[in-house]
């Protein structure tokens, strides 16, 4: 009880995670900004437009909160069971070195300010990639789509709905995580040495940290600040995020990216920004019945897995029937 | 939209700007430790008592001399500390190591099991620049030895089910067997393991286990009756110095910054050792010994802040006792001296822990550079003789741990297994036991890779058992050090 009490008050205390209240707070006078300069609101109504209560107290953010609480006893007796990062480095640690054409610290005398910057770069570059990937993945595989669903299926975003995952979904977010990290870590102490280390701002990657404090929360929330067109090739904006979340026929599979929109750009799937106040949000009616239902939200994946699997198996077998058949055919002539 | 993005960018500056400026330490001490550094501050912490002193009380950082306060004392004595006794065990200890590569088994019982004659100081002895005032073990204290005061309980690190004082003489015996306390054929180094395992079952186990422990009891030693008849100190105040003896440090070593207080032990700096700056250095009061030493080593690499802890501790509880003015303390004043008393326990526990990390990584390295070695058919005799010092610390250190007050159950069976008991020789064999005429069996031993992992196991249960922060040869390193500055990787947010 005292580990899921402190794992929930850390999610607000630890400046490593997005919801740290101090970023929440940063968002809230950004957003306030946006308000006064764009929409020409006095500070009141500006307030007014933030803390909206259709929004904060919606059933879709009751839900969001439901979930960020179960799922915090999933993540206490998941996690644990996961491969660490720290083995996945390990692991390719002693691979390089297993490698003759490959040296321990083959770089280390690389000057130690510039593996510390690519570190920090490279860490950060290929987080947010596979980040990306996993994104696309998410909504092109239908399996994972049965998962990912459940965060669609937010009408109103507000911070919090970045916990509206499905356990599952969580799992391969936390591999993820796992990867990339064991990756960076092995590759740069085998090439570079003991100088590897991160750039960091009261703990966390510089990078990760001017993301957050340029209010990476608003992303998931009724404020749809939009940034100039050319930045929007490069970073992802809140509303560009939002549009993301659209169920417009039009919006379907656009914007996959966390922080870099270059990726969406590269493969595609880049949207410009639009003014996103008359957004409709969610998944289409027909994919999901009672979207804030819990019962929908965690078990309803599962059967729809399950249901696809033996859907795909049926027609496995069907296809090696026939293929048997054809080579009966073919034997017997 | 410029103006905007200007006000946003400007706000994002301002706050970054700011937060940077807040330097985080991990814990209270090093954050204390830190200020201190900086010379924003003058106090200290010691890890559940946090004391700020006042200008008067930080230039009064020597330990002693203290007044006599024993009720109806007839002597002629005016100062109370009296420790030669620790001092004398100290340099029984540093001639044992000095003796146990010499070969003379007779020579170092006399050392270890005391003598009727007068024994020469073998170390520390006068060198140039750093001359040693006394010469002979009794001009410090007569009638001492080391045996008496060594841990009695079975050590099960050490084959044979033997009691401390038992494994101490076996390990003499047997460098007085090997050439130069060196046996290639099991990889000990003597004069490291009889070193490292005294310091710990004697010097340790005696301040933590006894001294800090029952004797600091109500009825045990009171501070309201002289610790014997006649004597210029009282029960506490005796019980107190004897154990700030075994830690090892110079009285006035408060004074002196890390490093100093290590050249000190080392013999490097006179200045810093005469303290009263009559050109000798007298062992009795201006002299690191021990794990005091260690302590400094550790310290001065800036992480930590063990012997500043530990000595502080020591100070603060003398000067608690003093005040009582021979009078029996009060439950109070016994609560804090407590509190001290843990305080210091927990420190000394950890200044072991480091040597035991350290010693680890430095195993963990002399088997890359043996397997290279290995691989290009070179001359491993060097190579294999700096493992086996380093394994020979390792193990002493780790036994020393074992010999504190509280018994380390699961640890210590760790602890001992992935050690084992001596180090995987290069046909991966190792002593496994002893045989009934003490003569050692060895048996096949897991494969230098995997001893190599073990060690990289003992760092990682050294941090998670005794959360040392030092981490000298830090092996585990690098890689968990990121890992742990990126926070993890489990998370079920969805951008």
């Amino acid at each position: 009880m005292i580990d899921f009490l402190s794992n929930i008050f850390e999610h607000f205390s630890d400046p490593r995670k997005r919801v740290f209240l101090g970023y929440i707070f940063l968002s809230i006078v950004i957003s306030i900004l946006w308000l006064l300069k764009t929409k020409r609101l006095s500070f009141k109504q500006a307030l007014k437009y933030i803390f909206n209560g259709k929004v904060l107290l919606s059933t879709s953010s009751k839900s969001d909160i439901k979930l960020f609480l179960i799922n915090r006893v999933f993540v206490l007796f998941v996690s644990p069971l996961l491969v660490t990062q720290l083995a996945i480095a390990t692991l390719i640690y002693h691979f390089l070195k297993s490698l003759d054409w490959l040296d321990v610290g083959m770089f280390s005398d690389t000057p130690k300010s510039f593996i510390i910057f690519s570190f920090t770069a490279f860490i950060f570059i290929l987080d947010d990639f596979t980040k990306f990937i996993i994104h696309r993945w998410m909504h092109k595989w239908p399996i994972l789509w049965s998962l990912h669903k459940v965060h669609h299926s937010a009408t109103t975003l507000t911070p919090l709905t970045i916990y509206r995952t499905h356990p599952l979904e969580g799992v391969i977010f936390t591999l993820r995580g796992s990867f990339t990290q064991g990756i960076s870590i092995s590759t740069f102490v085998f090439f570079f040495g003991n100088n590897v280390d991160l750039i960091t701002i009261i703990g966390v990657n510089i990078f990760v940290f001017c993301f957050n404090v340029a209010g990476a929360n608003l992303r998931h929330s009724h404020i749809g600040i939009q940034y100039w067109k050319w930045l929007e090739y490069i970073l992802i904006s809140p509303a560009q995020h939002q549009l993301h979340h659209s169920v417009a026929q039009e919006h379907y599979d656009k914007n996959f990216g966390a922080t870099l929109a270059i990726w969406d750009w590269i493969f595609g799937s880049l949207n410009h920004s639009e003014n996103t106040e008359t957004l409709s949000l969610g998944v289409r009616n027909n994919e999901i019945l009672a979207p804030h239902n819990l019962y929908t939200l965690y078990i309803m994946p599962i059967t729809e897995i399950f249901v696809i699997i033996q859907h795909k198996m049926k027609y496995l077998s069907e296809f090696f029937k026939q293929k048997l058949i054809k080579i009966k055919y073919e034997t017997k002539e | 939209m410029k103006n905007r993005l200007r006000n946003l960018v400007a706000i994002c500056a301002l706050i970054s700007g700011g937060m940077s400026q807040a330097t985080f330490a991990e814990t209270f001490s090093e954050a204390f430790a830190k200020a201190k550094a900086n010379g924003l501050a003058q106090f200290s912490y010691n890890g559940s008592l946090f004391t700020t002193q006042t200008a008067e009380e930080a230039s009064n950082k020597t330990y002693g001399p203290f007044p006599v306060t024993v009720k109806g004392y007839a002597g002629t004595k005016t100062n109370s500390v009296s420790y030669s006794g620790q001092i004398a065990r100290h340099i029984l200890h540093d001639s044992l190591k000095k003796l146990a590569s010499k070969g003379d088994a007779s020579a170092m019982m006399n050392y270890f099991g005391g003598s009727d004659t007068n024994l020469k100081i073998i170390a520390p002895a006068s060198k140039d620049g750093f001359p040693i005032k006394q010469k002979t073990v009794n001009d410090v204290s007569k009638g001492k030895n080391l045996s008496g005061k060594t841990y009695k309980g079975v050590i099960s690190a050490w084959p044979g089910e033997m009691t401390g004082p038992e494994v101490l003489e076996f390990m003499i015996k047997k460098a007085a067997q090997s050439k130069g306390g060196f046996d290639v054929s099991t990889g000990y180094n003597y004069p490291q393991l009889i070193s490292k395992f005294a310091m710990g079952a004697v010097f340790y186990n005696q301040a933590v286990d006894n001294y800090l422990d029952e004797k600091l009891g109500a009825d045990n030693k009171p501070n309201s009756k002289p610790y014997k008849d006649g004597a210029p100190y009282t029960g506490k105040e005796h019980v107190w110095d004897e154990a700030f003896g075994y830690w090892g440090a110079a009285a006035h070593s408060l004074k002196l910054s890390a490093t100093e207080n290590y050249d000190v032990a080392k013999m490097k700096n006179l200045g810093a050792a005469d303290a009263n700056g009559d050109g000798v250095i007298d062992l009795k009061s201006e002299m690191n010994f021990a794990h005091a030493y260690y302590a400094s080593s550790f310290d001065k690499g800036g992480k930590t802040n063990y012997f500043e802890t530990v000595t502080q501790a020591f100070l603060d509880g003398r000067q608690l006792i003093t005040a009582a003015n021979g009078k029996d303390l009060t439950r109070s004043q016994r609560a804090k001296l407590v509190r001290l008393a843990d305080t210091i326990g927990t420190n000394w526990q950890k200044v072991i822990a480091e040597s035991v990390f350290k010693y680890a990584g430095s195993v963990y390295k002399d088997i890359d550079k043996l397997k290279d070695l290995l691989d290009s058919n070179g001359d491993t005799t060097k190579a294999f003789a700096t493992y086996a010092k380093h394994w020979g610390e390792l193990k002493g250190f780790a036994m020393a741990l074992q010999s504190g007050k509280e018994d380390l159950g699961e640890t210590a069976e760790y602890m001992n297994r992935e050690i084992g008991y001596g180090p995987v020789l290069l046909n991966t064999s190792q002593v496994s036991g002893l045989d009934s005429s003490g003569n050692y069996i060895k048996d096949e031993s897991v494969s230098m890779d995997v001893y190599q992992l073990n060690m990289l196991k003992i760092q990682k249960l050294m941090v998670e058992k005794f959360d040392v922060k030092a981490r000298s040869n830090n092996q585990m390193n690098q890689m968990a050090a990121l890992a742990e500055k990126l926070g993890g990787s489990d998370s079920a947010e969805n951008d």
